[in-house]
């Protein structure tokens, strides 16, 4: 009855809210100080409250304690760092939109930290040259040329990995690409943070394409040989 | 003979066992480098940072929610989504707070 009560209270604060501020009166009323600015952050609160925990709702269960601790660290997280940033706020879009974004992003960046805070980064295990499994086990669907095809480009790729990426790049390709690890962890467990790895990891998809080109290949020509298999 | 039997079905098993672990390695190997090669073909000259992204992710997201035509709009923002987990996971969940805000 009390949570049913708090959230139609919240709903009620959060159309309020919505309904009153201009994006020019949001901005008037947090560079305000004092009781105006109080307001205005306690209604963003409010707005942030209702949309967060169910969008997440998927990945943590909103009536959960877990959820509520993480909602509030968030949501204080949220005020404090709109505050800090609202010179950045270009009005390109709905001010509590532009909120939400932080919301989420704080939401999410806390949220896989604890999902893979125990999963050690991946070890590189392409560099096995001498890989037998091949000839030992036949592939019944592929013919015996596609196999060495395949045997043949994967190790070419492998080479390519090992001789045109750094140890670092190689290591981000192979948490991120091939393990599904999120870039932002990824980033902290290789000490460097989420746009740095991006940008890394986009030097190295580059040098690899123009690797490729240089042999005379495409990407899409490579995929051709291992998709063919089981086909 | 009994012995013989078991040895065999020991060794047997263990063999069928090695050859299973070995297959799915490869089978493993072999997707790790499609994903790899994908990525590859999907790669632009110039692309977007997750910080340039992010920074434009609010008005995406509000575009896009109008029914606006994104890909045009902002081709940038829509590719960085795509090579991007973090970023695309990200563009969900505030996709459903502004849908839902709609």
């Amino acid at each position: 009855m009390l949570r049913k009560n708090l959230h139609l209270s919240l709903f009620l604060a959060y159309n309020f809210a919505m309904n009153k501020r201009t994006n020019e009166e949001w901005l008037a009323d947090l560079r305000a100080g004092g009781d105006q600015q109080a307001g205005a952050l306690e209604d963003l609160r409010a707005i942030i409250l209702r949309g967060l925990p169910y969008a997440i709702a998927g990945r943590l269960n909103p009536n959960s304690p877990e959820s509520e601790a993480l909602v509030e660290e968030v949501v204080q997280e949220t005020l404090m760092r709109v505050l800090e940033h609202l010179d950045t706020f270009e009005g390109r879009s709905q001010f509590t939109t532009w909120a939400h974004k932080i919301a989420v992003r704080a939401a999410l960046t806390e949220l896989r930290r604890v999902r893979w805070r125990e999963v050690p980064l991946p070890e590189m295990d392409m560099n096995d040259d001498e890989d037998n499994s091949y000839r030992e086990l036949p592939d019944r669907q592929a013919s015996p040329e596609d196999q060495v095809d395949r045997k043949e480009m994967m190790k070419r790729v492998n080479r390519i990995i090992m001789e045109e990426l750094t140890d670092k790049q190689r290591k981000a390709l192979m948490a991120v690409a091939m393990q599904g690890f999120p870039l932002e962890e990824a980033a902290r467990r290789l000490g460097t943070n989420r746009n740095a790895l991006y940008k890394m990891m986009h030097d190295a998809r580059l040098r690899l394409k123009k690797r490729l080109e240089k042999e005379g290949l495409t990407p899409q020509e490579v995929l051709s040989v291992f998709e063919q298999v089981g086909k | 003979m009994k012995l013989n039997q078991l040895l065999q079905r020991l060794f047997g098993a263990k063999q069928k066992e090695t050859l299973s672990m070995k297959n799915k390695m490869q089978v493993q190997k072999s997707e790790k480098i499609q994903k790899v090669l994908t990525m590859l073909s999907n790669t632009q000259e110039v692309e977007m940072t997750c910080d340039e992204v992010f920074a434009a992710l609010d008005q995406f997201a509000e575009l896009a929610a109008r029914g606006e035509d994104v890909s045009r709009l902002m081709p940038l923002v829509k590719h960085h989504l795509a090579m991007c987990p973090d970023c695309q996971e990200e563009y969900r969940v505030l996709e459903s707070i502004v849908l839902n805000a709609v």
